[in-house]
């Protein structure tokens, strides 16, 4: 139980630490603006996982510091110029509504961070989708002006990208603040994987999935730009990582945490393709969280048939052996 | 591709994610795995087969009685759950018990006779649609959709009971929450 | 509160239709998004509800289930039309917004099931008085809900524009409805569970274990 606790607080640490790389890029692109929006979030969150907790007779303790993750990830999914009534709304909703109504961090079904963009989405989607151009930084309580739709909208409706591969590596194009620094994503990606922070199958899958849709059907005339741009916008890679991945929705096995990635990359990169719809995957994800849960009642099932089978394997032996020694004893 | 618009198509205009016609019954259905996916494929039948019988009542009512719709919807449903109870007591008896509680719960609900109006509706406006195939094939649409929404509750049946939830939101409050969210989904797509 | 007392003045708080059984919630998700819907609905509902299960008791007793149960189908599709056609002269816009809600008020589960669960197990005063006990109990939750979403979503109160200067505009789609509906339901069974202050009451019969 203890271990278990430990692991569940290094996951967050890892996760913490590569979200804070990338607030780091976001202030460097847009200034102090991101910084306070990030810090409105997970104040908020804090308050209301405390509160919360507390109308459900639970302690807060470290483990519960998850809810400032997810609130970071919230944060770098908006616009550095995101409305902070919106910010602290959205964040309410994923704490409570998307998280502690189904019983918090213990019976997780949702991703808390996907659930509330999608809410953003629906009542406040054009403030959602306009941005500020990288480097042009908005005071604190500065109204933003010059507001620009994303690279990812302007690929999706004319399939062109006017940005050279360096600067997508870097970020430096119109978009969510933190999630589309592409090198560091990468890093991050391999980081977590490696430390166990985050399902390998579900990132593989989704990567494997969109990668492989953007090969067979191009959305533009060069299949390796197609696959490129696919990844790169959209924030297929920064959603892959930290909300399709994450390991508290996504499959325990890798086998089938593939599967549902690979759902997702599909079916996400279809919507891209068909309908143009801007950051498709974190709508897919919540979509398909009945799948998720689906693979994980299927784990469940197979580990409880696999612990029936060694039981009665056991009992076999042991019974065996107490019938060798009966006749040996009547010998 | 087309298979994957098809399906995302079928899921946009699923009657419980975005009309939530028939929430009250997959609730009263959701006491147990089996019951959702017994009621779920009972009221498939109600609707495919009621929406034929709609077709002919839309087809024979003048404009001026269409206050009596309802009424007349009420009792081609009323006859199909009389012959759906007799068809299943003569053909297997042993499994009649069993079987019955779910046609008494999908014979009269919002689930059935909402998507005869819903159809009815549709074709009134469009014209093209006022065909009998086209009666039967939105009715077994909305029937199949019943079913997605079903299984979509099913797989999260354990979890939305478990202990772990809070006792004020436990069961039903939390589906209801869960399916919005899905429906929140479902209609950021559109 | 003994269980006659319970039984019948329970529809209110205690046993409310939408927030405890769950019942004619397709309504309240969908059109429980302005207090004229609201006040729409709640004039139909208690209308072809509180008629409906009158006329209804005096269908013999004797008869088999399936038979009853068609037999309050039809008249509360019967009671629908009168009720429609006054509606039109009340509410004439509200009929168009509620749409095809409308007839299927008429075979709401109050009518159709609770009728033989509960209503006509009652003597006729105490089954009028429970079921008028249960209409209020929707009405309540019916206005409640069209003032709150209409003041979120809307950033009105009865079509009058009020100061509320972020809108959650999905409020007022389906979704806003099941979300707030569920919300809603949890906060009531919250509050119910304070006041009983025996938590074991709270129907938390599904409880299954994870394990």
């Amino acid at each position: 139980m203890l271990k278990k606790a430990r692991k569940e607080r290094l996951i967050w640490l890892d996760i913490m630490i590569t979200l804070l790389t990338l607030e780091l890029m976001s202030y460097f692109y847009y200034g102090i603006r991101s910084v306070v929006l990030a810090g409105v979030c997970v104040i908020t969150a804090v308050i209301a996982e405390i509160v919360s907790l507390r109308m459900m007779k639970r302690r807060f303790t470290a483990d519960d510091l998850t809810c400032t993750s997810d609130a970071m990830i919230l944060a770098l999914m908006f616009p550095a110029v995101m409305d902070y009534k919106i910010a602290v709304i959205a964040v309410l909703f994923a704490i409570i509504a998307a998280k502690n109504v189904f019983g918090g961090r213990l019976n997780m079904i949702f991703s808390p961070a996907a659930a509330a963009y999608i809410f953003v989405l629906t009542s406040w989607g054009h403030q959602l989708l306009q941005y500020t151009e990288p480097h042009v930084k908005t005071g604190i309580f500065e109204k933003p002006t010059g507001l620009v739709n994303s690279a990812s909208h302007t690929f999706n409706m004319t399939g062109n990208v006017d940005h050279t591969d360096f600067e997508l590596l870097l970020g430096n194009f119109s978009g969510p603040c933190g999630s589309v620094s592409i090198l560091l994503l990468v890093v991050a990606a391999v980081v977590l994987i490696f430390r166990r922070s985050i399902s390998a199958g579900a990132f593989i899958g989704t990567v494997f999935g969109t990668g492989f849709f953007a090969c067979v059907t191009p959305m533009i005339s060069s299949r390796a730009d197609s696959f490129k741009y696919s990844l790169v916008m959209n924030m297929v890679l920064f959603s892959a990582i930290y909300i399709v991945s994450d390991i508290r929705i996504a499959p325990k096995r890798n086998y089938y945490a593939f599967f549902y990635g690979l759902f997702i990359g599909v079916i996400s990169y279809v919507l891209v393709l068909t309908m143009a719809k801007e950051n498709a995957i974190v709508i897919v994800s919540v979509l398909f969280t009945p799948i998720a849960l689906g693979f994980k009642n299927l784990e469940k099932r197979i580990e409880k048939a696999a612990s029936e089978h060694t039981s009665e394997k056991d009992n076999e032996a042991s019974e065996s052996v107490t019938a060798g020694k009966e006749m040996t004893e009547g010998e | 591709m087309f298979l994957i618009n098809d399906l995302i198509t079928l899921l946009a205009a699923n009657l419980i994610l975005s009309q939530a016609l028939g929430t009250s019954t997959i609730f009263i259905a959701a006491g147990s795995r089996k019951n959702l996916v017994g009621t779920a494929c009972v009221i498939t039948l109600f609707t495919t087969i009621g929406s034929a019988a709609a077709y002919l009542i839309d087809a024979e009512l003048p404009a001026s009685f269409s206050d009596l719709r309802l009424l007349f919807y009420t009792l081609i449903i009323g006859i199909l759950y009389i012959l759906l109870l007799t068809a299943v007591y003569y053909v297997g008896r042993s499994y009649f018990e069993d079987f019955r509680k779910y046609i008494h719960v999908s014979a009269f609900n919002c689930a059935v006779m909402g998507t005869l109006f819903t159809i009815s509706k549709r074709a009134s406006m469009d014209s093209s649609l006022f065909e009998l195939g086209g009666y039967v094939s939105a009715g077994f649409e909305a029937g199949i959709g019943f079913i997605i929404a079903a299984l979509i509750l099913t797989v999260a049946y354990r979890k939305l009971n478990s202990a772990k939830v809070p006792a004020a939101f436990r069961g039903f409050p939390a589906m209801l929450v869960y399916l919005g969210i899905i429906s929140m989904a479902v209609y950021s797509l559109k | 509160m003994n269980s006659r007392k319970k039984n019948l003045f329970g529809g209110i708080l205690h046993d409310n239709i939408v927030l405890s059984g769950l019942m004619v919630i397709s309504p309240v998700i969908i059109c429980g998004d302005t207090l004229k819907n609201a006040m729409a609905l709640i004039y139909a509902f208690s209308a072809i509800t509180f008629l409906s299960v009158l006329i209804s008791s005096f269908v013999p007793k004797k008869l088999p289930y399936t038979a009853k149960i068609i037999i309050y189908a039809l008249i509360s599709a019967a009671v629908y039309v009168p009720v429609k056609l006054a509606a039109e002269e009340f509410y004439p816009d509200s009929i168009e917004r509620i749409g095809i809600y409308y007839p299927l008020l008429a075979v709401n589960s109050l009518i159709v099931f609770q009728t033989e669960a509960k209503f006509f197990k009652m003597k006729k005063l105490d089954m009028m008085i429970s079921l008028i006990f249960c209409i209020i109990g929707f009405d309540a939750v019916m206005l409640l809900t069209g003032f709150l979403r209409e003041l979120f979503a809307y950033g009105t109160i009865n079509s009058k524009i009020v100061d509320v200067n972020t809108l959650i505009s999905g409020l007022s789609q389906p979704f806003g409805g099941f979300i707030f509906l569920g919300l809603m339901c949890g906060v009531y069974r919250f509050i119910r569970s304070l006041v009983s202050k025996d938590h074991r009451q709270v129907r938390s019969e599904a409880s299954v274990s994870d394990k």
